[in-house]
């Protein structure tokens, strides 16, 4: 039992973990996009 | 001549033992039963119809297939060796699409995949921190519910897969219920779509019995205007397809369906995506639902284990559906009470059903409060959550044993 509960907690932990890591992956893409986007408008 | 010879169906139930008949009588009218909830509209129609419709079929239409033998000429789930195969694919007018479309995950993938055409990831885009917080809130149900299995008799694959219907997403279940229970897979996948088709009706109690009026009445202010493009949203399909490929390739045929729905969805590509929400979408969705009640025959689906199925199965459901609630009153407390806590339950990724219970129940108590955007950034998050723990599940699991 204990062991089923340390996996579930393992699962979770990982799972929640790459939740978050993707949240931050849009923060600084949409960061990159935008920054580059306006570089490029100003360029032109 | 003898009338039971001549009517088989009849006959063969008076050759099975008797549970086995009474089953089938009983299973064939839940078929019946369950198409006309469908056709109400009490269940989902589109699974229901067709699988009720194939649940009474399979089960009236046993025949004897030698003098000691019997059977149905619609499928055989259990068929293994290549001979016997490449046999049955010829008598069997179901075998086909189970060979070559269930068995390997195919049907869940192009489900997957509709679900990705129709799915706007703007919102998910626009508020990533709270969507994914409340969609990791909401898959309580599919990890608490990994050990209570275990403890119940499961195995760890068993366990994990039916922990996966606390995600509420169908073909995640199929899927991993495929790679880690496959003694078990068609149980746990009829368990999971009836249940699923049960939220509509049982998460607005659950809304009600938790969140109080006037907090349910909550308007969320917002002064963000932030238009995502659809060049934003193909860029993070490409992004989050590859990173979830390289972490997980054993889900990777979930996650490539899902984000190139997405990607064709930006992409503008109208044929396809055509192609994509009217031919696969609902082509796969209507041979699930009619291969799900072809396989409820009564001989397989007669296992000890059905019962702890059902109830780790509501078990996961309302566990995740409280965990997304939390979620909600987490982001509401993080914002300083500028949150409906009510798009919690959205997490639960049933999309686009629990995003449009969130603002039913909003709409009951307060006809200004609009929280769709909301709750389909977290419906959508809830998604790929679930992708993530499946992709988890299915990759974490074998290597225990």
């Amino acid at each position: 039992m204990s062991e089923s509960i340390f996996i579930a907690l393992q699962v979770y932990g990982l799972g929640f973990v790459i939740a978050m890591s993707m949240a931050v992956i849009i923060k600084v893409m949409l960061y990159l996009i935008r920054h580059f986007s306006k570089k490029a408008t100003k360029i032109n | 001549m003898d009338v039971l010879n001549l009517f088989q169906g009849i006959g063969t139930m008076f050759a099975q033992p008797a549970n086995i008949a009474i089953a089938r009588i009983a299973l064939i009218l839940l078929g019946i039963f369950m198409v006309y909830l469908g056709k109400k509209e009490i269940l989902e129609p589109l699974i229901m119809i067709p699988m009720g419709f194939g649940m009474s079929a399979v089960n009236a239409g046993v025949l004897f297939l030698s003098a000691t033998k019997t059977g149905t000429i619609f499928n055989d789930p259990l068929m293994s060796d290549t001979a016997g195969l490449m046999n049955i694919l010829q008598i069997n007018w179901l075998q086909p699409i189970y060979t070559f479309t269930f068995s390997n995950g195919l049907i869940a993938c192009l489900v997957f995949m509709g679900i990705g055409v129709i799915s706007d990831i703007g919102n998910v885009l626009r508020y990533p921190f709270a969507s994914m917080l409340i969609a990791m809130c909401a898959e309580l149900g599919s990890v608490a519910t990994f050990p209570i299995a275990h403890a119940m008799g499961l195995s760890y694959g068993q366990a994990a897969a039916v922990s996966i219907i606390g995600g509420a997403d169908g073909p995640m279940v199929l899927y991993t219920s495929l790679i880690l229970a496959k003694d078990l897979f068609v149980p746990i996948t009829i368990v999971a779509y009836l249940y699923l088709s049960l939220t509509y009706g049982g998460y607005p109690f659950l809304i009600r019995l938790l969140i109080p009026k006037d907090i349910r009445a909550i308007v969320v202010k917002t002064t963000k205007k932030d238009d995502i493009t659809s060049g934003e949203k193909l860029a993070f399909a490409v992004i989050a397809n590859t990173l979830l490929c390289l972490l997980f390739p054993v889900a990777a045929p979930l996650f490539v369906s899902f984000f190139l729905g997405i990607a064709i969805r930006e992409s503008g590509m109208t044929k396809y995506i055509k192609l994509i929400e009217e031919n696969f979408l609902y082509g796969a969705t209507f041979f699930l639902g009619l291969m799900l009640g072809v396989l409820c025959e009564a001989s397989t689906i007669l296992n000890p284990t059905v019962l702890t199925l059902l109830i780790l199965g509501m078990v996961a459901l309302l566990l995740s559906g409280i965990g997304g609630i939390i979620g909600g009153y987490i982001v509401y407390f993080i914002n300083g009470k500028n949150f409906n806590p009510t798009i919690g339950i959205a997490g639960v990724s049933c999309v686009p059903t629990t995003a449009k219970v969130a603002q039913k129940e909003v709409h009951n108590v307060n006809k200004y409060s609009f929280i769709l955007q909301f709750a389909m950034g977290a419906n959508i998050c809830g998604v790929i959550t679930t992708a993530i723990l499946t992709g988890i599940y299915v990759t974490m699991i074998p290597l225990l044993k």
